[in-house]
């Protein structure tokens, strides 16, 4: 049982962290537009397609 | 007519005329668009390599609008040093501006701008917020212009411009900022707490040894002090606030509250004897400052709201000076006896008289009078009216500070003053309730002391704790907050706080008509035919005839309809026009221009009378056209027990045609501001409180003074900033829905404030006897704050 006094402590240096990476993602506005930053992920996926969707119809018009 | 299909860009439909007309290649296939507004911006999309943002939009894009070259020359005005130096922050050659924007509909149009922007030289930095319709850029003047950004920004088919941020809400940014903090830190903090809580709590049914025992609650108030110490700091400034000022709030107990057991706990983790809160202390600091943070954010989501109505756009004026070069200036730098070009649609800049040219002026946002007036040489013209119909010269007679408008204006700034104040319910219940526990508190203590010194501190200290004023100080603001959110969403923005519970001390509505109970716009409500062509030929022949007239009657003949090509078109200003074709003459127009007699039965509506060859062939009904709904909400107003009074500037005569059949208790007509503001004044001083609903400039002075006060969403600016309340929604049923909100949100603040002080007197004398366990204590008031954020919940269905 001994081995608590140990482990609350670490416990609680971990949950110190967490709230320092908190004040850390509040501080740089990660919370300022949360509908946003949600897609975002999505969009920056598709960089390569988009490309290939402006020679498309350059393609097309050949035909 | 639309032949079916719809623009890909923003969801119109598509004329048979245009068809196959306006295409632009989007993988995989060519789609149709609407207009080449739409399509230029497609274009624009897809040629950037942005194509991405079809696939992910959520939403259909604005219907673009190409910007006249008029119009981009006024947005090289942005980039004059004196005007920016009203919204645009320097920092060495870097300028930063932020921006509100229109037709933002998703996260994909966000990143469609922000992307559109990433590799342009000259921005340093672009950041879209779409949550509040806002974009901030950093750029280097030398490198890029701020009327290019502003370009580029409309070729994406957005309308962007600066605005005049609310005082307020910079301060709730911080303020939201530093909660947000605290509700994080006790969140988590309360986490961990609550775990050794239940540790602890074990004890009272099993064995624990001392060591373990005194391990968990030191552990607890090492936790627990940076709630105390950080998160709950607000509560101990408010009170200090409140002591200061001699005024007993909700602070005050809670801060009692909390720093009494967090004293009491840590000296019984030190001494080792007695009963320790820390679980308490956090949970409870937790939930209040939730209910806090709510409250801020919905008042910082309406501040966000109206700040991006508030545009700032400077007033221009085209001058000719003496030697016949025009000149675009701001209106601020004309000076008496300059002269200015007004062309037509724009908005006169300066009070004046008219030097050369003849036109009809649309006044209403001054008068309240829907139908524009002719006007010609040596007529006077006021700033902020309409010029309908032709180009004029106006010399200028009065400066920007001594115009009508800044009149107005100054008229509005003096009836705030008279405006009268309500005491909030919970206000006063909370100033009583506190006051009693107090006294209560102290009493059980000096009480104890003298027969039972040992207990006294800790009954004491149960009492605080078991009273704990958690779910009453939550009453109130969770059901506002709730009440304003579920307002928000139906497009009713509630912009001070005071106001759904005054609406429910009403006792007499003030409307003003045009504009408010009417949408201000005209529209045909039936044919008459003298001959026997059939109505829609008719119709072809008449909307052929107006598309010639910029005169607002003529915008109730806009229709799809396939128009006739006239060898020769004439327009009469504020008459009519005629037209040929072939061998015919037609003319249409007002009963002088056309030499009918209007005969009695045409009462109700404006008549437009058609004629071919000298005979008439039909007459067309035209009327300001009623908001939808407004009868109903006007009926149900009328069941509340509410007086209705229609306040107008506008005619008897016209004013009785469209509003007949209304259940208007009080009609008052040709009223001016002054008038309209006296008798409001009048009303407030016979111990009546106002509730006024209105739009135009006129109508600004009225809205301050009333106690409660409604702007309509399209209404000008200098109404929606006097008023207490703006109506985003054209339905005038949001009338109803907000008066409904009103009466139920007082409803369910009243049964959370009688369960909150039932609960209470019902543990207070328990706690007195000192019978109540602590974890008693905390589960009663958890459960009793749940309730009543359970409670509050229901407004938002």
């Amino acid at each position: 049982m001994e081995i608590i006094f140990m482990l609350i402590p670490i416990a609680i240096i971990f949950v110190a962290i967490a709230v320092g990476i908190f004040f850390w993602a509040v501080k740089s506005d990660q919370f300022e537009d949360l509908e946003r930053e949600g897609s975002n992920i999505l969009f920056d996926d598709d960089d390569n397609n988009n490309e290939s969707a402006v020679v498309k119809p350059v393609v097309k018009h050949d035909n | 007519m639309s032949n079916g299909t719809n623009c890909y860009h923003c969801g119109e439909g598509v004329l048979a005329a245009d068809k196959n007309k306006y295409k632009v290649y989007i993988a995989p296939e060519e789609r149709e668009m609407c207009c080449p507004g739409c399509m230029s911006v497609a274009e624009m999309i897809v040629g950037s390599g942005l194509s991405s943002y079809y696939e992910h939009r959520t939403d259909l894009s604005p219907t673009a609008k190409q910007l006249v070259p008029d119009e981009l020359l006024r947005l090289e005005i942005y980039d004059d040093n004196e005007i920016q130096d009203e919204f645009v922050y320097q920092d060495g050659e870097i300028k930063e501006i932020t921006l509100t924007v229109e037709g933002l509909s998703c996260a994909a149009c966000a990143w469609l701008i922000e992307r559109s922007f990433r590799s342009t030289k000259g921005i340093h930095f672009i950041n879209v917020n779409a949550t509040s319709n806002r974009i901030t850029i950093k750029w280097i003047d030398a490198q890029i212009k701020l009327s290019d950004i502003l370009k580029r920004i409309s070729n994406l088919g957005y309308s962007a411009s600066p605005f005049q941020a609310d005082q307020h809400e910079l301060m709730y940014n911080k303020q939201l900022k530093s909660y947000f903090r605290r509700l994080g830190l006790a969140g988590l903090a309360t986490m961990q707490v609550m775990m050794f809580a239940v540790a602890l709590y074990s004890t009272w049914f099993g064995d624990m040894e001392e060591m373990y025992r005194q391990l968990f609650r030191w552990v607890s108030l090492i936790v627990a002090t940076p709630v105390l110490l950080y998160s709950a700091q607000p509560f101990y400034s408010n009170a200090l606030r409140n002591l200061r000022t001699r005024t007993l709030g909700m602070d005050v107990p809670v801060s009692i509250a909390l720093l009494g057991a967090y004293t009491a706990s840590a000296y019984a983790t030190m001494t080792g004897t007695g009963e320790v809160y820390f679980e308490s202390i956090s949970m409870f600091t937790f939930f209040l400052l939730f209910g806090r943070y709510l409250e801020l954010r919905a008042r910082k989501k309406t501040s966000e709201l109206s700040a991006n109505m508030a545009k700032l756009i400077p007033n221009m004026a085209l001058r000719v000076d003496k030697d016949k070069t025009e000149k675009l200036i701001p209106t601020k730098q004309l000076e008496i006896n300059d002269h200015v070009i007004v062309k037509i649609g724009e908005v006169i800049p300066c009070d004046g008289t008219i030097v050369t040219g003849e036109t009809s002026v649309d006044e209403s946002m001054l008068t309240g009078e829907f139908l524009p007036i002719s006007k010609t040489v040596d007529c006077g013209v006021y700033t902020g009216s309409l010029n309908v119909e032709q180009t004029i010269t106006v010399c200028v007679t009065k400066t920007h500070k001594h115009n009508l408008i800044s009149e107005i204006i100054r008229l509005q700034n003096t009836a705030q003053s008279s405006k009268p104040q309500i005491s909030i319910l919970a206000d006063k219940i909370s100033r009583y309730f506190v006051l009693a526990l107090l006294i209560i508190s102290a009493g059980t203590y000096l009480f104890l002391l003298g027969h039972d010194p040992d207990k006294a501190f800790w009954i004491t200290l149960s009492v605080l704790v078991a009273t704990c004023p958690c779910a009453l100080s939550l009453a109130t603001p969770t059901a506002l907050t709730c009440a304003t959110s579920f307002l928000s969403q139906r497009g009713i923005l509630i912009r001070k706080e005071h106001v759904l519970e005054s609406l429910t001390k009403i006792d007499e509505i003030a409307f003003d008509k045009t504009g408010t109970l009417t949408k201000g716009t005209f529209s045909l409500t039936s044919i008459k035919s003298d001959n026997a062509l059939q109505e829609n030929e008719l119709l072809r022949i008449a909307t052929s005839l107006e598309q010639h007239s910029t005169h607002p009657i003529a915008s109730a003949f806009k229709s799809n309809i396939e128009k006739i090509q006239f060898d020769t078109t004439e327009n009469h200003i504020g008459l009519g026009i005629t037209g040929t074709l072939g061998d015919d003459t037609y003319k249409i127009g007002s009963s002088t221009f056309t030499k009918q007699t209007s005969s009695k039965s045409d009462g109700k509506e404006i008549v437009v009378y058609l004629i071919k060859n000298d005979h008439l062939i039909a007459r067309f009904y035209i009327q300001d056209e009623m908001r939808e709904n407004v009868s109903v909400t006007l009926d149900y107003i009328a069941s509340t027990g509410l007086d209705v009074t229609l306040l107008t500037g506008d005619t008897e005569n016209n004013t009785n045609k469209v509003t007949d059949g209304l259940a208007i208790t009080n009609k008052k007509t040709s009223q001016s501001p002054e008038r309209k503001l006296t008798y409001i004044n009048q009303r407030q001083a016979e111990g009546k409180l106002m509730l006024m609903v209105g739009d135009g400039v006129n109508d600004a002075p009225v809205l301050s003074a009333a106690t409660v006060s409604v702007a309509m969403g399209e209404g000008s600016d200098l109404a929606k900033n006097s008023a207490d309340v703006v109506l985003l929604s054209t339905d005038f049923i949001a009338m109803k829905y907000m008066l409904a909100t009103a009466t139920k949100t007082y409803k369910i603040i009243k049964q959370n404030l009688m369960w909150a002080l039932g609960y209470n007197s019902l543990i207070l004398p328990l706690a007195m006897s000192g019978s109540v366990p602590p974890y008693i204590a905390v589960i009663g008031m958890s459960l009793s704050s749940l309730l009543v954020i359970g409670n509050s919940l229901r407004l938002l269905k």
